[in-house]
């Protein structure tokens, strides 16, 4: 059994790295396969394409410092101040992670492009010359990455506000220490190692990110490594060789940044940590709460309101502009979508492939979540490791590795729904492990050995007692991984075909042959998707009065 | 042994378990433990957390797989390391209370309680009327439509003992049961408990970590001390005759005074033990002495005292007796303890809270041999 899956997993993810490495270790003909000889020339090419790496490290660092201080001041004004609607605030900030960092890339192109951009045509209308903003620029692709990717910062640096003992601040105060003094002495040592190890996990992730730096940097060149690997797929021929030891670097760099992070986690912890949660006391912070409180709303505004209505406006119009005057209203951006072959079909296959991928993906992982933390099978541990592991491995990468395993297979699904099917699957194996995961350690293993002490079999206890109490898990984990597949780029912009396109590369697509309007359509589409299954999630969880994932 | 001497009531206890071994990985949990439950009895395992009570209770529900020994109930083999025997837990007609309750969130009381009667496909009226009788039994026949989620610790703990009962299984084991209850609850629910086992004349396995528990409801307790047997006996027994060190110090409170065997008292059967301060005392022994037996222990509340002078309130001459000076008076409420310096160095006390005596005085203290009790060791 324990072979058996770590076969299957092992298989699964092994399979597309090892194509990876070979390839990127190809000398010959990039074409070819086996290659006809091993060097590590694509390596060395790297490092004489030296901008790829400084703006990549760039973007990423700004992003990155964006973020946490963002996502610091804000953990820090919901859980430590006591201003109002603070649970409905908490709500809307995971928003824009759900909108996606595409969806936001395009509405902000909407928003801040030179001359064009809403803001900018703004700005010009009150008398300003020159532009306030251009989103087409290192900064801009920071700043979309920081808004759509950062808010992991806020819900990790959140966590470890909540799950501090309140008592260790009250100890300082009842010790003669003031506000300030214990804020700085006491607070901030002891939130440190989760700010750090938000800040690596952030940085991991803004290293591997790929759709800001696809829509904002490609019209002005302007590469990071993400979209240099892209660029090389395309050229003519495709450079597979050199893609590849630019995804594997990418993916050394990204492996010691979470290994880097674990460690910080692990060692940091103090007596802070005790996975218990506790409710922090709220500080009476006087006119700088409101200021905070300003932060939190502006934030909405630039990673929500804003890029909805710019896109909602946009995608109502035939040529975009801000000014409602001039504004030509139609809907044949959504007849188009709904209706021209090639998109509608993209529409289509994303949601067939959202509710497939969840579906059966949800009956196979609740399986395997089963063997690894239930039952006394040797190996569980390793089973573990190998099915988190494509949280290592950056999204487009593994893409990559997929797109040359398969295409080097004789059996036929490249070009398919089946293969996007089977990718989705395995890049989004850690994400439902995790979800089904929370579930099953909660239920004591004394509800189904009493189950069984009544008198029941395994499969009766299984249909009357396990299953029921899974269930909240379940539902979650379906949407979650529907929700993931339907907003999936990085795997699929490799993997799809002509006659298998799905939605966010069709965003890409309109997006490059320049139908900025028809982009917009197709972004709300996939939005209006994703937040229904999101709403039907949240009530899921009310009902079940379970906690969110 | 025949199948039909086992099916012999008289002879065969309703649960016997033989050199029953529990492993996990290379550590023995269970090492070796046999006992005999009879019909209708209540049986206490007594011990420590990591004593290995818990694991013998599981394995008599057939939720641990033992290494070795066996395991019968009702003169049934469940288990067998020899005829490589193991019952499944359903199949063994036991039930089992659950330290965590086990109350299942997703269903209401009632559901909870008939689902036993469920899983043996009763017919729909005999399983209402057995599950409210259950209810009833519990005093939770008003909650029968509550959603289990909703319920106190104390409500959910009826529940699960209710669900227990709810199919007259012949053997019912309980898993520290009260110990997630308050004190005030934990001692109404004792009271109960004892009340309901008497009533249905239900065989019980009780494991507990509080000694008071087990010895307030238990009909023989068995303690058990790192995977092995300490001493099998009555509540009584084990209290006014711990055999060994262990469980005097473990059950109840105990002053161990080391010391050695200088010879025997005579003509009626105690010993004479010579303390390390060099007083003589007059012991009993509840075994064949073997001579090289060094403590014996005297239960705090065993001891007298009374000020030097006044008559002793036990004019019992057979009895043992010294100076002492009281150190130190810590008031409990229920009873008072006193430190007492004597020959042999310091001795603890507890008397009612009437008997006041001030810090410092010199005092006399007696005990009987009876209570002065050599240990096996």
């Amino acid at each position: 059994m324990t072979v058996f899956l770590l076969l299957f997993c092992g298989g699964l993810v092994g399979y597309p790295i090892v194509y990876l490495v070979l390839e990127s270790l190809n000398t010959g003909d990039a074409d070819t396969f086996p290659p006809e000889s091993l060097g590590l020339d694509n390596y060395v090419n790297l490092i004489d394409d030296g901008r790829i790496l400084t703006n990549t490290a760039f973007v990423a660092c700004i992003a990155t410092v964006m973020a946490v201080v963002l996502g610091f001041l804000i953990a820090w004004t919901l859980t430590r101040t006591r201003l109002p609607g603070r649970a409905r605030l908490e709500r809307l900030m995971q928003l824009p992670y759900y909108l996606t960092p595409l969806v936001g890339a395009l509405a902000w192109a909407i928003l801040a492009a030179p001359k064009s951009g809403f803001l900018n045509q703004l700005w010009h209308l009150v008398g300003g010359s020159g532009d306030l903003f251009n989103i087409y620029s290192a900064w801009g692709i920071a700043w979309v990455m920081a808004l759509f990717e950062g808010t992991v910062a806020f819900v990790m640096i959140g966590a470890a506000m909540k799950s501090m003992d309140p008592s260790l601040e009250e100890s300082s105060r009842v010790l003669g220490a003031g506000k300030w003094r214990t804020m700085l002495r006491i607070t901030l040592p002891l939130v440190t190692p989760g700010v750090l190890g938000a800040a690596v996990f952030v940085f991991a992730e803004m290293l591997g990110s790929f759709a800001a730096a696809l829509v904002l940097g490609v019209p002005g060149r302007f590469f990071v490594i993400t979209t240099a690997i892209w660029e090389a797929t395309l050229s003519f021929p495709p450079d597979y060789g050199r893609a590849s030891a630019m995804g594997f670097a990418l993916f050394a760099v990204m492996f010691a940044s979470l290994t880097g992070y674990r460690w910080i986690v692990r060692r940091g912890n103090y007596a802070t940590i005790t996975g218990k949660a506790f409710r922090p006391r709220p500080l009476e912070m006087g006119a700088i709460a409101w200021l905070l409180f300003a932060l939190c709303c502006f934030y909405v505004l630039v990673a929500v309101a804003l890029p909805l209505a710019a896109l909602t406006l946009t995608s109502f119009q035939r040529f975009a502009t801000v000014f409602l005057s001039e504004t030509e209203l139609t809907l044949a951006n959504y007849e188009t979508a709904f209706g021209f072959g090639a998109v509608n079909s993209a529409l289509g296959n994303s949601l067939l492939l959202g509710v497939g991928v969840a579906t059966v993906g949800v009956l196979i992982l609740a399986v395997l979540v089963w063997i690894i933390y239930r039952s006394r099978v040797p190996g569980s541990g390793l089973i573990e490791y190998v099915v988190m592991f494509p949280q290592a491995v950056p999204r487009m990468v593994f893409g990559l590795g997929l797109l040359w395993a398969w295409i080097n297979i004789p059996i036929p699904i490249y070009g398919t729904l089946w293969l996007l099917a089977l990718a989705y699957f395995t890049v989004l194996m850690p994400l439902g492990v995790r979800t089904l995961a929370g579930v099953v350690l909660q239920i004591d293993r004394s509800l189904e050995e009493c189950a069984r002490v009544c008198g029941a079999s395994w499969a009766y206890q299984l249909r009357t007692v396990t299953l029921p109490l899974l269930r909240p898990g379940i539902i979650a984990a379906w949407l979650l991984l529907f929700i993931a597949s339907v907003r999936e780029l990085g795997v699929s912009i490799f993997l799809v075909g002509p006659n298998a396109k799905v939605i966010a590369p069709a965003i890409v697509s309109a997006w490059i042959s320049s139908s900025t309007e028809l982009s917009a359509a197709l972004a709300l589409i996939q939005s209006a998707a994703v937040f229904i299954a999101l709403i039907v999630l949240l009530r899921a969880a009310r009902r079940y009065s379970g906690e969110l994932p | 042994m025949s199948a039909l001497d086992l099916a012999d009531e008289g002879a065969a206890g309703r649960i016997e378990v033989r050199d029953l071994v529990v492993r996990y990985g290379d550590a023995a949990a269970v090492d070796g433990v046999s006992f005999t439950v009879g019909r209708g009895e209540h049986v206490t395992l007594l011990g420590p957390s990591g004593c290995g009570k818990t694991t013998t209770l599981r394995a008599i529900a057939g939720l641990e797989t033992p290494s070795a020994g066996s395991i019968q109930i009702n003169g049934q083999t469940m288990y067998s390391a020899a005829e490589r025997r193991n019952v499944p837990t359903e199949k063994r007609a036991v039930s089992m209370v659950f330290q965590s309750y086990a109350v299942w969130p997703h269903m209401s009381v009632f559901d909870n309680v008939a689902y036993g009667l469920r899983v043996r496909k009763l017919p729909r009226a005999d399983v209402a009327a057995q599950a409210e009788r259950a209810l009833d039994l519990v005093q939770m026949r008003q909650y029968a439509e509550r959603s289990a989620s909703l319920l106190s610790g104390g409500q959910q703990q009826r529940v699960a003992l209710a669900r227990a009962i709810a199919f007259s299984p012949s053997v019912l084991l309980f898993d520290e049961p009260l110990s997630n209850l308050d004190a005030k609850l934990r001692a109404e629910m004792r009271v109960e408990l004892r009340e309901l086992q008497r009533r249905l004349g239900v065989t019980s396995v009780y494991v507990t970590h509080d000694q008071e528990e087990a010895l307030a409801i238990s009909d023989r307790v068995i303690v058990m001390h790192v995977g092995g047997i300490e001493q099998i006996g009555t509540p009584e027994d084990i209290y006014h005759r711990p055999k060994t060190r262990f469980v005097a110090d473990f059950v109840g409170s105990a002053n161990l005074i080391a010391g050695r065997i200088a010879g025997s008292a005579d003509g009626n059967g105690h010993i004479r033990f010579e303390s390390a301060g060099g007083l003589m005392l007059e012991a009993c022994a509840a075994h064949r002495p073997r001579g090289n037996e060094d403590t014996v222990a005297v239960r705090t509340a065993h001891i007298g005292i009374s000020i030097n002078g006044a008559a002793p309130e036990q004019a019992n001459t057979q009895g043992n007796s010294a100076a002492g000076r009281i150190r130190q008076r810590l008031f409990h409420g229920d009873f008072i303890q006193y430190v007492v310096d004597w020959p042999p160095g310091q001795l603890i006390v507890r008397r009612p809270p009437t008997d006041l005596f001030a810090e410092g005085a010199a005092v006399t203290l007696s005990f009987a041999a009876e209570h002065c009790v050599l240990l096996e060791g």
